[in-house]
This record gives structure tokens, sequence and C-alpha cells, in this order.
């Protein structure tokens, strides 16, 4: 295992630049997630990244060696591919012995090191399989086995989970979590869902547009989107154009004015964010003061089990969500039509 | 022939009556029908004129009537008990034979190359200019390579002006000739069905190979190849019973010093007259050919599941 360093990866098709400017650092045995829409960039310097991809311009180093130019073959980096890509006409254990085999391996270490690999993915039973009798998830395991079985300096994985059914998806990633801190695999996961990347990463790394939005821990990503781009991109966000007016004081283009809260305010801002579950609703009685609150009317309610989503409607005419968590089993329910007001605490508003 | 067995609804419920709707097995698909005019055609187009053809194989030849009458097995013991007929047969095999091993060593490279072409423009470029050769009719094509391969020809011509030779080195209606001339024909055959194949089975596997750690030959043999057998196969197959059977080829540029089966055919029904003999000729060059395909696609078939 190795860290891996990425200094200014550039990809250029033709005048147009797929992947611009990346630079990133990342530690032996981190977790990393790509996450960002398609065609964002995040395949392409993972591609890049396992050599697969040429780079136009910039420089990858794994460990202290640097890999820019050398072809895949000589990387030493185990990937797995979106759609597995196992081979159809080798066994499971012919798949997981493939790396192994090209390392010049000896047979009998070989054997013994499918067999680990194999019963690490918990498919020791089916070394005898071709891969089309196996489930979706099977055949995903055996990916993620003979991508690590020669013990890789770094993981890559592109896609890996998307092949699957929601319930598998959520299992195969605290099983992936599990083994990659296991075995201090330096790891990069490609992705566009942006729970899976909370959920697993030591650290995201958003793309937009072929270039780095943000990278932080998911803690900060979500709490301390940088850009706008990001605070949408990760989670639902209400957003507010519009302009600083004095100083702790935002007016939005509908008219209505906030208290910025938060301490670092961009002095050009010009949209103010609030997360839906941020905003609670109450009875318009008794109507509470201050500038976090506001009269609406409640226009639409989805009822989602654990919480209930809620789009309400100001005075103004602007729309808000809120997200209300169903904790209280007696509530009375608000319906579409109620005047609500909603709120939200002070340090809840995040401007860009 | 699994076609012939379309019956709709089994596929779904495994062959089981789906639950809750027991009738419902009852009414079978009428797809089966739409293969009723080609199964026509195929009976009429071929299925009467091979029986007539067995039917003549076994008649008496008399130069005089036309009429088939009796049955006798002469024209098989005459084919079978000349060597010079034999030898026309071995001729023809060894022909086709090292035509598709050919076809295969430079078509698989070729095929593969074009299909691995980045450039949409280029890849159209380059299936165009291999299936070029096949624009011109056989005739139009052999003539040419008569150009080219005769005693007084291009090639010959050339190394004599050049001093490397002192007499004419004979090229035309030898086996190489022959073999070359069809090669022009196959290769685009090949090379075209080929680069399908490889087309399909794309490049994932190839890369997934490299990352583990194979150079790209090792990848190539190891994954790619083994995945592409039954589309080589079926090329195999293809320039193996094109090879067979061609007629105009070897007539032109074999002349009558390099016999084969196809304008033996010709030769016995068109210029001797002897009808009967010459569908004794075409049966056993088709059987020949049928046979070799039926044993070879078991064999592969075996190894590499179904083809």
């Amino acid at each position: 295992m190795s860290s891996i360093l990425i200094r200014d990866l550039v990809k250029r098709h033709g005048a147009q630049v797929t992947v611009d400017r990346v630079s990133l650092e990342i530690g032996q045995g981190e977790f990393v997630a790509f996450l960002g829409p398609s065609g964002c960039g995040k395949t392409t310097t993972l591609r890049m990244i396992a050599g697969l991809t040429e780079a136009s311009a910039g420089s990858i180093h794994f460990g202290t060696r640097e890999v820019t130019n050398l072809p895949p073959y000589l990387r030493d980096a185990g990937l797995v591919f979106q759609g597995y890509a196992l081979f159809p006409h080798m066994s499971v254990a012919e798949n997981v012995a493939f790396g192994l085999q090209m390392r010049k391996v000896d047979r009998a270490e070989v054997r013994r090191r499918v067999d680990e690999a194999l019963s690490l993915v918990k498919l020791a039973h089916l070394a005898g399989r071709l891969p089309k009798e196996l489930s979706g998830g099977q055949q995903q395991r055996v990916a993620l086995a003979r991508a690590i079985v020669y013990k890789p300096e770094v993981l890559l994985l592109d896609e890996p989970l998307s092949a699957l059914d929601a319930k598998l998806r959520t299992e195969v990633r605290t099983e992936l979590r599990r083994l990659q801190s296991a075995l201090g695999l330096t790891t990069i996961f490609v992705t566009h869902d942006q729970d899976e990347a909370l959920s697993v990463a030591d650290r995201i790394v958003v793309m937009s547009a072929g270039r780095v939005e943000q990278v932080g821990t998911p803690r900060e990503i979500y709490q301390r989107p940088a850009t706008r781009f990001v605070a949408e991109f990760i989670g639902l966000t209400n957003l507010f154009p519009g302009g600083l007016e004095g100083p702790g004081r935002f007016r939005c283009e509908s008219g209505e004015c906030f208290s910025t809260g938060s301490t670092d305010v961009p002095p050009n801002a010009s949209v103010l964010a609030i997360r839906p579950e941020h905003v609670s609703l109450l009875r318009d009685d008794p109507a509470p003061g201050g500038a976090c609150a506001l009269a609406a009317t409640v226009e639409d309610v989805i009822y989602r089990g654990a919480l209930t989503e809620f789009v309400v409607r100001t005075a103004s005419g602007a729309k808000l969500a809120a997200h209300l968590q169903n904790t209280d089993l007696g509530r009375d329910e608000l319906r579409p039509g109620d005047r609500v007001i909603a709120s939200w605490p002070a340090d809840a508003p995040m401007l860009f | 022939m699994s076609a012939l067995a379309i019956t709709g609804e089994d596929s779904l419920t495994g062959g089981q009556p789906a639950p809750g709707c027991p009738g419902r097995r009852r009414r079978r698909s009428t797809a089966g029908w739409l293969l009723f005019p080609s199964l026509t055609l195929v009976l009429a187009g071929l299925i009467l004129p091979l029986a007539l053809m067995a039917r003549t194989s076994v008649a008496h030849f008399d130069a005089a009537s036309p009429d088939l009458a009796g049955f006798t097995l002469d024209n098989y013991v005459r084919f079978f008990g000349e060597p010079f007929y034999l030898m026309i047969l071995a001729r023809t095999l060894v022909v086709a034979l090292s035509c598709t091993a050919i076809c295969l060593v430079l078509g698989v490279p070729a095929a593969f190359v074009i299909s691995r072409v980045e450039s949409r423009a280029l890849k159209t470029v380059l299936i165009l200019a291999t299936i070029i050769p096949l624009l011109m009719g056989n005739a139009v094509r052999a003539a040419g390579w008569m150009v080219l391969l005769a005693d007084k020809g291009l090639i010959n011509s050339a190394l004599l002006s050049a001093g490397l030779i002192a007499e004419p080195v004979r090229i035309l209606y030898t086996g190489s000739a022959v073999v070359i001339g069809l090669i022009a024909v196959l290769l685009p055959f090949m090379v075209i069905s080929l680069e399908s194949v490889f087309e399909n089975i794309g490049t994932a596997y190839e890369e997934a190979a490299q990352t583990m750690g194979a150079p790209p030959w090792t990848a190539f043999f190891r994954v790619t190849l083994p995945l592409a057998m039954p589309g080589i196969f079926s090329g195999c197959l293809l320039c193996f019973v094109l090879a067979m059977n061609a007629y105009a080829t070897p007539v032109l540029i074999g002349g009558p010093s390099f016999q084969m089966m196809a304008p033996k055919v010709f030769e016995q029904a068109i210029k001797v007259y002897n009808w009967p003999f010459a569908a004794t000729i075409a049966l056993v060059l088709m059987a020949v050919t049928l046979a070799l395909s039926v044993a070879s696609s078991l064999a592969l078939q075996k190894r590499y599941g179904v083809l």
C-alpha cells in the first residue's frame, strides 16, 4: 500500500478539457470518494490513475514512485470496473488467480492466496463456478477479490455498486468499508451517489466539469460546502438569490430579509442556502419574532416514513422545502393550505 | 434449430404453469408460422433439387438420352476408385485448408487492429479498404492476377529486368497462384466477420487484464482470443466453405494443370454432358465440406460451449 500524489492532472480531447488541473494527495490506507455528476471527469481521472487513459499533463505518484507514463500492467493497481469485466471463460478461482499468475507467483502460493481472497469475500464455496452462474452481488465480490488478491499499491473502484439493487448496495458498501480498513488499502471510489460517498469515505473529492470543487471529510462537505455546486449536489438545498445588505443581513430578490448567522460570510455573496432538514414548521400562532422566521402556506406534503417532506410558499411567493423527522407520533398533521411559520437556527444559512 | 421450438409463455415460467392462471399454458404462441415462408423457400429451393441430384447421381449414364434411368453405384465407384479424382478432392481440401489457415493468420491481427481504432472515420475507411476486392467480379479479379502472375506478366518481367532470375518463374497455373487468388477473395470475409467479433468483445476485458499486470500481448492471448474463439471459428468455416466451392479463381488461375472440385462438376455437366457423374462429384464435395464443418464445430463446442 502506498499514498497517491496527483499534481495538476489534465486530460484534453482535442479542444475539450475533461479533467482540468486536478491536484490531490491521498494518504496511505485512506478511503477517498470521487463524487460528481456524470461527465464531471471523475472516471477519466480514475482511468488516468490506473493508466488506462493517457494523461495530457501533470503527474501521478504512487508513494515515491512516479507512474504517470507507465503502462497499466506496470502500475500495480487493483481496479474494479463498473460492469466488473470478469473473464467469462474463466472460473471464479481462475479469475482471481489471474493477477497472481501475471506476477509469476508459484502455483501452491497462488492456490493459497486465491482461497484466502475468496474466503475474505465469503465466496470460497463458489470457486469452481463461471461468472455467469453467479448473482450480481457475488460477481461484484469476485471482482473485488480479483483486484485485492495480489495486494496492489492502490485499489480503484469505478462505480462498483451501481449495478446492484438498493438493499444489496447498502450491505456491500458496509462490507467494502470493513475490508478496506481491515486490509489498510489505499482506495479511490468513484460514485455519483452522495449517500454512498458520505457513508463510506474518509474524504470526499467533489468534482464538477473536470475541476475539483471541494475536498473534505463527509461532515465538512455536508456542513460547510465550499461552493453553491457542492451545496446543491450534496443533499437538497433551498436557494435564495439576493445580496448582502449591511453586516449580518441578506436581502432576497423576493423581498425577505434574513440574518446570515454564520461567521465566514463572503463579501459578494449572491445566494443564501438552507438545508430542508434545518427548517422547522410551526402552526401560525403565536408568531415568534426574529429574522429567521417567516410566514408561509403549506403547499405539498410527502410522507416518507422516517420523515415528512413539506413544500411551503412564503408570502412573497418563494418556495421553501422542509424535511421534518416523524419523531412525535401524536403531532397534529399539517395539511396543504395550512398557515405555518417556517424558522431555522441562526447558524443554518450558508452563503455563496 | 431452437428457432423451430418457439412457444412463447414457457420461458417465463420455466415450463411450469404460472400460479393462479392454470389455463394460460394451453394458449401456444403462433410465432412458429412466421417460419413458414422461409421454410417453403428452403424446401423448394434446396431440399428438392438436392433430392433430385442424389437421384441423378445413382443413374446410368447414357450419352444418347438425357432421361434418368436405372440405379447404379458406378459413379461413386468411379470417383473413389480412380486416383485422378481422389487427387482432385485432396487438392481441393489442401487448397481450402491452406487458404483458411493463411486467412486466419493474416485476418486476426488486421481485424483486431481495425476493431480497436478509435476514430470512426478511420475505421470506416479501413473497413471499406478491406472489402474493395469484393466490389469487382471474380473474373475481373482473376484476370488481374493473370496479368500479374503470367510467365510474361508484371512480376516475372520485373524480376527478369532486375536480373534476379534468368528464366521466367512459373507462378500462374500452380497451386500457389490459386491460393493467392483465393486469399484475395476470402480475406475480406474473414476480416469483416472477425472485426465485429472483436468489436463486440469490447475493451473492458483487456483493460481488466492489463490492470492486473498482463502486458498487451498476454492480455490478448489469455483473454481476448479465447473469447473470440466462437467468432474465429465461424470466420474459418466461412473461408473453408467458400474455398472448397470456389469456381472462377481455380478455373482462371489454376487452369487445366491445377484442377479442383467445383470446376470438375461444371466440366462433367456442361462439357462432357455426364450429368450423373457431375451430380456424384457435387454430392461428394458437399458431403466432405459438411462433414468437416460439423466435426470441427462439435469438437470446438466441447471446448468453448455453444457456438
